[in-house]
């Protein structure tokens, strides 16, 4: 699915130039669930930025699936994240101003997806993280397990082939975090997704197939773990 | 739909700031109405105006220049009618022959406001190119004055003068001139056949002032004329108070003591087209350089009185606050809508990553914008209505003066040593009008015009920042 070769990314700041990633390679399979652990400031958002082609690299190449992320124009690369590439945000990132249901919504709209699918698809989502009930809810009305869940469902309901999700639970009451990490393990698992998950929580780390930890813009991965979801999703 | 629903979501939840975006663009629309209505109200109040004075479908009228006045001592060498108070008591001069005036009357048609003008230019105008149609008119004042036996001694009053305006009216072109203003309220016009009768309209406030129906008599230098018909004119004011045939007008009528015969001093002049109208203006001008050449549009810079006060008010002070106010409305709103864009960068840094293009971020954010505009446009008109309401309600007719001096001029001095007193009765065109701000269809495009430009403006600043927004930038962002 992915593959990153000395893959570079640099911020200036000032004068200064910051280096967030450096030299990093790495590949990433269809249907993997790999975990990036780090401490704040070394890289990992931006790694996942460059995953989600919301950034590109200074220097070195992102393909997914066979595209180099960097090299695509503005269009495409919006067209691909429309179609295959599902965010999860720790603070949701939902818009206030739209119910649960809307919020869904807004992921098919780039698609063109007619309304009457649209709604199914919708509903279908909602359902499957649990929160039909609270589909016409805003989401100040929402706790804040329910938030996140509505932010999976708005990820998942165009059917993407990758979850990138930053701190999903980084927000959330241990309770709700496991909530959470066992609804994104279900649906990994149910649909075959390749999820990519930024976390400070080892315990979660624990849980995903292999498991990077990102040091002064450099990651080191494991090797699949075995025993954990991962294994068993083979 | 789900456009709109987002639409409708997020002005409710910006409910204050949009109330307050639209006011402003209200405001600004608003008064752009109020002003361009009363601008109408007082072009229609001008237009009213010169038709009172010049005639329906009068496009350029020609008078001639102003004559020269006799100087007190000249004497009547030039032919004037003069009347003198002197050693020998008081006299009347006509061409250099003076006589005894004490007791005697003195009636005079004279167009002493007016030199005259040759009727063979009326002929020349009308070959000018462009030019539709001419008619020929004389403005003339009757005046008459009964000299008191004791005139001349010491401490007698000045004479008071009677006087009436007369228009000569070419009856072969009665659709030029003042008289094709009017609605006959009684009897009938002059037509054709009456070139050389002794027929007279009368207009309705002179006819009502002195009593006079159809088949009354108007005397005119002595002479009788019946009266045919009564006339209306659409505006109170000073309107010719009688209409006599032109031909009748010419044999009567003097200019310094000179017959009128082949003379008018106004010539009234329709062009091809509105558009034609400077050139033809131009073309008269050329063709007789001495005389007044006058269209509706510098007649109306000649006009003095409250409308033009009213008319610099509108379109100056009025434009220019309008101006201000917009730019003002456009500027808060340009400056409220980035402030909420800013405030939703964590937003549309979503929507990006959610695979929402550029350009459909930026139509949702123009949406908004469009969205307060028009509501702020027609808020504006509403506005604008009720000033206009308002103004029409509250403002008082305004007045419309052209001066002119006209009639015989009067000299008198006390004798031998004595200071010189003269004196020329002067009559001035003065029209009342009300004031009517009526909103235009024009006012109403400019007010739509107006919002979506406000609206426009002020989503383009948003938009520029969403169009520069990095997608990873906005989602770092604090919310």
């Amino acid at each position: 699915m992915y593959q990153l070769t000395d893959v570079t990314k640099l911020y200036v700041k000032g004068r200064q130039t910051v280096p967030a990633v450096r030299d990093l390679s790495l590949q990433i399979d269809d249907g993997q669930w790999l975990a990036i652990q780090g401490r704040t400031g070394h890289g990992k958002s931006t790694l996942l930025n460059l995953l989600g082609g919301l950034d590109r690299p200074t220097s070195g190449s992102v393909r997914f699936d066979g595209k180099d992320l960097g090299r695509l124009g503005e269009s495409e690369v919006t067209r691909l994240r429309a179609r295959s590439i599902g965010f999860i945000f720790q603070t949701f990132n939902l818009v206030p101003t739209l119910s649960a249901a809307e919020n869904v919504e807004a992921a098919l709209i780039p698609l063109g997806v007619g309304t009457a699918e649209r709604r199914r698809r919708v509903s279908a989502a909602l359902d499957s993280v649990a929160l039909a009930d609270r589909a016409r809810h805003l989401p100040g009305e929402l706790s804040g397990g329910q938030q996140q869940r509505t932010a999976i469902a708005r990820a998942l309901v165009k059917e993407p082939k990758v979850l990138l999700a930053d701190e999903p639970t980084g927000n959330l009451d241990e309770d709700t975090r496991d909530e959470i990490i066992n609804l994104l393990e279900k649906l990994w698992r149910e649909r075959g997704l390749t999820l990519i998950l930024v976390t400070h929580d080892s315990a979660i780390a624990q849980r995903a197939q292999r498991v990077g930890v990102m040091s002064k813009g450099q990651l080191a991965v494991g090797p699949p773990a075995q025993g954990t979801a991962g294994g068993s999703a083979g | 739909m789900f456009f709109v629903t987002y639409l409708r979501r997020e002005l409710r939840r910006r409910m204050r700031q949009a109330i307050f975006i639209a006011l402003g663009l209200a405001v600004g629309i608003g008064l752009v109405v109020t002003v361009t209505a009363a601008s109408a109200g007082v072009r229609k109040a001008q237009s009213q105006v010169l038709k009172s004075l010049y005639g329906v479908g009068t496009d350029i009228t020609v008078t001639g220049k102003a004559p020269k006045a006799p100087t007190p001592g000249s004497g009547t060498s030039k032919g004037g009618q003069t009347f003198q108070v002197g050693p020998g008591g008081a006299q009347v001069c006509t061409n250099g022959k003076c006589h005894s005036a004490a007791g005697q009357s003195i009636d005079h048609l004279g167009s002493d406001s007016y030199s005259p003008i040759s009727r063979s230019e009326v002929a020349a105008i009308a070959r000018l190119r462009h030019v539709k149609a001419v008619a020929g008119g004389l403005a003339l004042t009757d005046t008459s004055v009964t000299i008191p036996k004791n005139f001349g001694k010491p401490g007698s009053p000045l004479p008071t003068p009677n006087s009436f305006n007369v228009q000569g009216v070419d009856t072969s072109h009665l659709s030029l001139g003042p008289l094709s203003a009017g609605a006959i309220s009684a009897g009938r016009s002059l037509r054709g056949s009456d070139a050389t009768s002794y027929v007279a309209v009368v207009d309705s406030g002179y006819a009502k002032t002195h009593k006079l129906k159809v088949g009354s008599v108007v005397r005119i230098v002595k002479h009788a004329f019946t009266v045919i018909g009564i006339v209306a004119q659409p505006q109170s004011g000073s309107p010719p108070q009688v209409y006599i045939p032109l031909a009748r007008a010419q044999a009567l009528g003097t200019a310094l003591g000179k017959s009128l015969k082949n003379d008018v001093n106004t010539i009234y002049v329709t062009a091809d087209s509105a558009a034609d109208i400077p050139a033809v203006q131009r073309q008269i001008k050329s063709l007789l350089p001495g005389d007044t050449v006058t269209s509706a549009s510098s007649l109306a810079s000649q006009v003095t009185g409250s409308l033009s006060s009213t008319a610099r008010l509108a379109n100056d002070f009025g434009r220019w606050l309008s101006v201000v106010v917009l730019i003002a409305a456009f500027a808060v709103a340009s400056l409220l809508t980035m402030a909420a864009v800013a405030r939703r960068v964590r937003e549309f840094g979503t929507l990006k990553a959610l695979g929402w293009r550029t350009r459909r971020i930026i139509a949702q954010v123009m949406g908004e914008s469009l969205a307060v505009g028009v509501i702020g446009g027609a808020a504006g008109v509403g506005l604008g209505f009720g000033g206009a309401t308002i103004i029409t309600a509250v403002a008082p007719r305004l007045s419309a003066t052209i001066a002119s001096s006209t009639g015989p001029r009067i000299v008198s001095g006390g004798g031998p040593g004595a200071a010189t007193r003269s004196f020329s009765p002067t009559i001035s065109h003065t029209v009342a009008v009300p004031m009517s701000a009526s909103v235009t269809t024009a006012a109403l495009v400019a007010a739509v015009i107006l919002a979506v430009v406000g609206g426009l403006l002020a989503g383009s600043f948003g938009s520029w920042r969403i169009a520069r927004l990095r997608p990873a930038d906005a989602l770092a962002r604090v919310a």
